[in-house]
């Protein structure tokens, strides 16, 4: 990530410009529809969460939220576009570890915008870890028992939903730590990915909780590891990566971001509607189910946080590889 | 009889008043979308998302499915009036039906791709209720390895589509794979010749492709010659299907839904597969094999068919293994999940109400869907007596709309532009879109499981031999593609087209 000081002057000081002249209409906020942009293709998670989310908001703002779908470039084709959209607090962002963690470094250089400056953070919407699980006949119950098949002549393939996800890279943090790397088998997607691991022919998967979930469930995979700091309350029987002697954690995140200049009252007023509508017992229930958990950040900590995982993932995915020269 | 007291409740469930009132709903929003080029059924769906949140589950993914079908049905309309494909299964439709509409067979056309779709539709609907549990074994069975020589069988054959030279036919299939090679590697996620525009990190747009080398290229070739414009508004012809056009069409029917039952279980390329797959096949062995390429109704009987009884049965491995087929599936699966609903093996058990009530309404849409299309053959024929001055600036309009709606990007319409004026130019040096197209689409798939394949099996070679169903796909590959090569058989077929076409 290339550190623009000029150019983060600059907005700052247009913060008060663009707000000045803004300020009346800042008053009667929201009085006209809201953009939501999803920079992911409808049906994964981020895009359901946002449905739930827009839902709830429209609710408590009175006016409709409308879910755009706006895919590409790891998520950066959507990002770019609000990044560049007026902070007139009718075009937000669901900001993610893939737009605002991991994709500043795979794309590094040609990426248009500044994942901390060229935004006003809102709120963190749902973290969840990473789960690692193996076909029920592949002979692996414990992460002990898949470092050992990684170290036979054999080899350990893990499949995952694609390359540069935060999974792909807990694979090959897994493989640095055991000094033997893993066979990366990438898919486009989940779904396929999962569908190889119950037809036995990859043996293991690094997935998000919530597309894994019910597969877990219903005993089609059995959950090897979890890589979070604590046991899942929704799976208290998974072990985490630390219990099983390797000190690795890894959580996806989303929230809800909105263009650098979007006026404080607005950016205050959403994080206190965020909040207020993952606080309430039906969102919290949905979530647990699928594995997540609800954010409770201020807009000042969720924008420490995106600055906080963009210096985490840089390495990693330089590990990796996959970054887009 | 196990099966007829599940399939009774499912039809309990599928005709309240409620349930009824959203597959209609479904059906005609489906439907319409189908027959607006370019906007498909994720965007729509996932527009409609919200209003399902207030309905009971079962009662939001009958209309789901309402528009998923519905779009399947309607999309055969434009392709076969304005030679207008939206979705990979209809590009096949355009090659004999809009010949037909030239000929003035459009309501036959129109008329055979309702009752075709109709009948594989109840086949295949039966199919999945007596045996989707276990069809999803064949599903499962299917390695990356016979996935491959899947997809290189159906490039092989695809040669076979080409209605002149081979050789160019050859040219056109290998441009395609080169174009769908743009975007993001999938093993690295290296960008690859995206020419630094982020916009074709996801590959170049497939609606893009369609929609420029068949709807707008045929507008500016009609646009250039001004009889040809006439031909199409002068002759309309008799709406109905002579009894001789019935007859051809039955055994390509029959044969469309076995194939499309068969190939729309394989998540990923087997839906797609399927109506090209049925077009290869009435090609090859029906009896109006020689009337292809001047519009042959087996051509468009067949391929309908495949094509929705394909999307019926992909709701398989969506039911039986939580695990959604394609986007459109995939957007079920959020909604599903939204109501609360875990999708998967025990989803038969847990949700009976949901299981059967939307096997049932899958077949009361197929009834709606024909009740709805069949009548409106004669207003859809109609529309061809409109003026060309007024009819293709509304083309042309309606698709930009759409082909925008996909990704709400200006660039999917400039990538329109362009293919429209190099399918332009191709089809005056009498290249053809089709190979191209299905070039575009498996290659980059084949692609994908080569790859995949290779790594688990440590780059060992010998996996596609030592799997039996990659064997056999093989060994049929390598049959078409010695008797495409041997030059008495080529001789033969060249004479066979030149008769044909």
């Amino acid at each position: 990530m290339s550190w623009k000081p000029g150019r983060r002057l600059l907005i700052a000081a247009s913060i008060p410009v663009l707000a000045a002249p803004r300020a009346g209409s800042a008053q009667a906020w929201p009085s006209q529809p809201i953009r939501l942009v999803v920079p992911f293709a409808p049906g994964g998670t981020t895009d359901l969460v946002a449905r739930l989310l827009a839902a709830g908001l429209q609710e408590r703002l009175g006016v409709s939220v409308v879910v755009e779908n706006r895919a590409g470039a790891g998520a950066t084709v959507g990002s770019e576009s609000v990044a560049r959209a007026a902070p007139d607090g009718y075009t937000l962002l669901m900001s993610n570890i893939a737009s605002h963690g991991i994709s500043p470094s795979v794309y590094r250089g040609r990426i248009r915008y500044d994942a901390v400056a060229d935004f006003a953070h809102i709120a963190l919407v749902i973290s969840n870890p990473t789960v690692w699980v193996a076909n029920p006949r592949a002979g692996i119950r414990t992460l002990a028992d898949a470092v050992a098949r990684a170290r036979s002549p054999q080899g350990l393939d893990v499949a995952t939903s694609g390359a540069g996800s935060s999974n792909h890279l807990l694979v090959v943090r897994m493989g640095q730590i055991i000094g033997k790397e893993l066979n990366h088998i990438p898919f486009r997607g989940a779904g396929p990915a999962m569908q190889a691991v119950i037809a036995g022919q990859v043996p293991m998967m690094s997935d998000s909780l919530p597309s894994a979930s019910s597969h877990i469930r219903q005993g089609s995979v059995l959950a090897v590891a979890m890589a979070a700091a604590q046991r899942h309350p929704s799976f208290p029987d998974v072990p985490t990566f630390r219990e099983q002697g390797f000190d690795l954690a890894s959580e996806s995140w989303f929230g809800l971001s909105a263009p650098a200049g979007t006026p404080a009252a607005i950016v205050e007023r959403l994080n206190r509607e965020t909040r207020a509508f993952l606080a309430t017992d039906a969102v919290r229930a949905r979530f647990a189910e699928l594995g997540g958990s609800a954010g409770a950040m201020s807009p000042e900590e969720y924008t420490e946080f995106v600055r906080r995982e963009i210096a985490a993932w840089a390495p990693l995915v330089q590990a990796s590889g996959a970054t887009a020269d | 009889m196990d099966l007829f007291a599940n399939l009774a409740h499912g039809f309990a469930v599928a005709l309240t008043w409620n349930n009824i009132l959203f597959c209609l709903i479904g059906c005609v929003i489906g439907t319409a979308i189908g027959v607006l080029p370019g906007i498909g059924p994720v965007a729509t769906i996932s527009l409609l998302l919200p209003i399902t949140f207030g309905q009971p589950a079962t009662t939001a993914i009958i209309m789901l499915a309402g528009i998923y079908y519905g779009a399947q049905y309607g999309g055969s309309t434009t392709s076969i009036l304005l030679n207008l494909p939206g979705e990979v299964s209809s590009v096949v439709t355009t090659l004999e039906g809009y010949k037909m509409a030239r000929r003035g067979r459009a309501g036959a056309a129109l008329a055979i791709a309702a009752i075709g779709s109709f009948f594989a539709g109840t086949v295949a609907t039966l199919l999945v209720a007596a045996s989707g549990p276990l069809l999803t074994q064949v599903a499962l069975s299917f390695g990356p390895a016979d996935y491959f020589s899947l997809m290189f069988l159906g490039l092989i054959i695809s040669a076979v589509l080409a209605q002149g030279s081979v050789v160019k036919s050859i040219g056109m299939v290998i441009f395609g794979v080169a174009l769908g090679m743009v975007g993001t590697d999938v093993q690295t996620g290296q960008q690859r010749f995206t020419f630094g525009i982020p916009e074709l990190s996801d590959g170049v747009g497939f609606v893009s492709i369609a929609m420029g080398m068949f709807g707008i290229a045929e507008i500016i070739m009609n646009l250039e010659r001004p009889e040809s414009r006439n031909v199409m508004s002068g002759k309309v012809g008799s709406l109905m299907m002579t009894r001789e056009e019935f007859r051809r069409s039955v055994p390509a029917v029959l044969r469309g839904t076995a194939v499309g039952s068969v190939l729309g279980i394989l998540p990923g390329g087997g839906a797609a597969l399927s109506s090209f797959g049925s077009y290869m096949m009435e090609r090859k062995i029906s009896k109006g094999r020689h009337e292809f390429g001047t519009g042959a109704i087996e051509g468009v009987a067949g391929p309908e068919s495949a094509n929705n009884a394909a999307s019926q049965t992909s709701f398989i491995p969506l039911l039986t293994l939580g695990i959604p087929a394609n986007a459109v599936m995939a957007l079920m699966v959020g909604a599903l999940i939204i109501q609360g609903i875990q999708p998967g093996p025990r989803m038969v058990e847990a949700q009976p109400d949901l299981f059967w009530g939307l096997i049932a309404s899958m077949w009361v849409g197929n009834v709606m869907l024909l009740i709805i299309n069949l009548p409106m053959v004669g207003m859809w024929v109609k529309l061809l007596s409109v003026p060309y001055r007024h009819m293709y600036p509304s083309i042309m309009i309606f698709c930009a709309i759409g082909v925008y709606s996909l990704q709400n990007n200006v660039f999917d319409v400039y990538q329109t532009v362009f293919f429209g004026i190099f399918g332009y130019m191709c089809s005056k040096l009498r290249l053809e879109a089709a190979p191209m197209l299905i070039g575009f689409v498996l290659g980059p798939m084949m692609e994908e499981h080569l790859r995949r394949a290779m790594l688990l099996s440590r780059g060992n070679w010998g996996v596609f031999i030592e799997r039996p169903i990659s064997a056999v796909l093989l060994g049929i590959a390598a049959i078409a593609l010695v008797a495409m090569l041997m030059p008495n058989v080529r001789k033969g077929k060249d004479a066979a087209l030149q008769e044909g076409g």
